[in-house]
């Protein structure tokens, strides 16, 4: 074993060295490994940047948190729209029973949006997204706050006119001065500001919480229609640390039942939603990206598979004469089979990390320009090593056979 | 003692088309153990055909062949090949140094194939180099050696692996009358170590160098005979 293991690393010495004297060559052949390698991974790379960005601001809405909302989180085509539209809203008043009955639920809170102008001196900007929440909303909502603090539960029971604001909101409105304890105008009204949401960035989910403010739901109601769809008003239940959401939603779903007095064989005419949900529609969505890269990644490396396949043969019939003298100095049959495989795997492996270099090269100039994080995984760069270790084989195996079945007595003599 | 190399009724037929051609009818030979022979014949006497198969390159088509004790007429691709290395030395006509490597590493390929370690490889080759004369060229590539340069070192790679047979096909036939005569002196001291050494040639002088000749027509052999004017010379001395 080790005798074969010693002629399995000489021959890919000497696969190396007949590539070294073959420069252009080589690197002409391999550029067509090089490219597809290149196509394929930097699919899978833009695809797999873009899902953990998407992972990291799904888990922000919390993993423990069902939705209660008239429609449900549900991608694909046949989204049965007209099952869902006449059903009622979820109302503050549901969120109150749902917190003082359900036993599983850790803390439950209401919210509602919608857009407004707001304004501070002379700085107006329009189009801002205004949340209204009960109490509890930063338990479930895990928001983290910069500076100052989040409202009380007198301040969110008396509905004071009181705000959070985003990070870049505050920006915009203050020109980077401190704006605690300033006014700004919502609804045409003065609001306080008592705190600042940590930074978020980029979100995959619509808006970034920079852009939003933060609005007491008992002020808030007197200037926005909560039996409103526009103001797509929702119930968050978060979970005890021991409850498994289905047991939560099962619980949940007998409460909204018993609330709304639905009869036994009627529908359920609410969404339970999750951010599982989520996640699979993303997951999918995924799916058939990665799935037509690798498709199209799959025909260009093919294309390099017959380039190498092809080289392989020149090199083959160019070296037939030193094939005979190799074999009739006693090189057996899987010698020279080793010698011109390992050839063909290196070269592919070789065009393949060049392939790779360009990928991590690309990402880089990519993450510069578009303030968007990609990152060239090293499951990537295995997989990328794998499929070229693996068309090198392919391509590799039918000249190499070829080679290696080639009689003693006619290779040497051929020039 | 037992023949080292013994025949027994070698024939060799190809198919060329429709056509058969009997390259070799019946060849039968015993070659003993450090005997110098050479092997005489014209063009399509089937003298090339004979050295193919007795180099183990090729098998018959009929017929047995005993390479020191071992049938190898019917052996597969592998237990040839491993026959070649252990057992022949090849040295061609055109030499057939592999261009890329040192004498060093040409001399040391069979050891290779042999499996024997990189240390092992360097020492025997030095030393077989330095057997032909040539420790000073030891890393010199072929294309910077002369003619006879590079046929001490085929000759050099054909002694490194201790064969029972020297096989050489026409070894003097690409150089000039000069370094033919030291080539031939080369083969002449090597024999003098007891070594086996089958020389295929046409040429009557280079012939007269063997004890022994086998003269082949037609694919049968015409006459097998001892070199009386060496014998003679020999026994002078």
């Amino acid at each position: 074993m080790s005798l074969y293991l010693k002629l399995f690393f000489e021959s890919i010495v000497f696969a190396f060295s007949a590539l070294i004297a073959n420069k252009l060559r080589t690197i002409l052949s391999l550029l067509g490994i090089t490219i597809g390698i290149f196509s394929i991974i930097s699919v899978f790379t833009m695809v797999d940047s873009l899902e953990r960005k998407v992972r990291s601001s799904v888990s922000t809405l919390g993993s423990n948190v069902v939705f209660i909302q008239k429609w449900p989180w549900e991608f694909g085509g046949d989204y049965p729209w007209w099952k869902y539209w006449q059903r009622p809203l979820p109302s503050l008043d549901e969120m109150h029973e749902i917190e003082k009955r359900s036993e599983m639920a850790s803390s439950v809170s209401f919210m509602a949006s919608t857009k407004k102008v707001i304004s501070s001196g002379s700085i107006v900007l329009e189009n801002v997204s205004v949340l209204a929440v009960s109490n509890n909303y930063d338990k479930v909502k895990k928001i983290e706050i910069s500076k100052g603090r989040y409202f009380t539960e007198l301040e969110l029971k008396a509905g004071k006119n009181i705000v959070l604001i985003g990070s870049a909101v505050e920006e915009n409105l203050f020109l980077n001065a401190n704006s605690l304890g300033l006014d700004i105008k919502v609804f045409g009204r003065k609001y306080k500001v008592v705190g600042v949401l940590k930074r978020e960035g980029q979100s995959m989910l619509g808006e970034s919480m920079d852009d939003q403010i933060i609005v007491p739901v008992n002020n808030a109601i007197n200037f926005i229609d909560l039996k409103s769809e526009n103001t797509n008003p929702t119930v968050m239940i978060e979970a005890k640390a021991t409850i498994p959401n289905q047991q939560l939603k099962d619980e949940l779903t007998g409460l909204m039942r018993s609330m709304r007095k639905l009869k036994p064989a009627t529908e359920d005419n609410f969404s339970l939603n999750e951010t599982s949900l989520l996640l699979n529609g993303f997951d999918k969505l995924f799916g058939v990206i990665n799935l037509s890269g690798a498709f199209i990644g799959f025909f260009s490396i093919l294309v390099g598979g017959f380039g190498i396949a092809n080289i392989m043969f020149v090199s083959v019939k160019e070296r037939t004469n030193i094939i005979g003298i190799q074999k009739s100095l006693g090189a057996k049959n899987s010698f020279i089979l080793f010698q011109f495989l390992s050839e063909a795997v290196f070269l592919c492996l070789l065009g393949g990390f060049i392939g790779l270099v360009l990928v991590y090269f690309t990402s880089l100039l990519l993450s510069e320009i578009l303030d968007f994080e990609i990152i060239l995984a090293f499951k990537n760069i295995i997989t990328g090593l794998f499929i070229s270790l693996v068309i090198g084989l392919v391509s590799g195996i039918i000249p190499a056979y070829f080679a290696s079945r080639l009689n003693p007595v006619d290779a040497i003599r051929s020039n | 003692m037992d023949p080292i190399l013994k025949l027994n009724a070698i024939s060799r037929h190809y198919k060329v088309g429709a056509e058969e051609i009997q390259a070799l009818k019946s060849v039968s030979i015993e070659i003993n153990k450090n005997e110098y022979v050479a092997l005489m014949g014209p063009s399509g006497s089937g003298k090339s055909t004979l050295m193919n198969i007795i180099g183990c390159l090729d098998t018959p088509t009929s017929g047995e062949y005993f390479l020191n004790g071992k049938d190898v007429s019917k052996m597969e691709d592998d237990d040839l090949a491993e026959i070649r290395n252990k057992e022949i030395g090849f040295v061609f006509q055109t030499f057939n140094l592999l261009p890329r490597l040192s004498a060093l590493d040409n001399v040391a390929l069979p050891l290779i194939y042999a499996g024997f370690n990189k240390q092992t490889r360097i020492d025997r080759a030095s030393e077989v180099l330095a057997q032909v004369s040539l420790s000073d060229r030891v890393h010199h590539k072929p294309n910077e050696l002369s003619g006879g340069q590079r046929q001490r070192v085929a000759i050099a790679r054909a002694l490194v692996n201790n064969p029972s047979i020297i096989l050489a096909d026409e070894p003097t036939g690409n150089l000039d009358s000069k370094t033919s005569h030291e080539i031939m002196a080369l083969f002449e001291e090597i024999y003098k170590k007891g070594n086996t050494i089958i020389l295929v040639t046409h040429e009557e002088d280079i012939a007269q160098h063997a004890h022994r000749i086998v003269r082949l027509k037609d694919g049968l052999v015409e006459s097998d005979t001892l070199n009386g004017q060496r014998i003679k010379k020999e026994s002078i001395v």
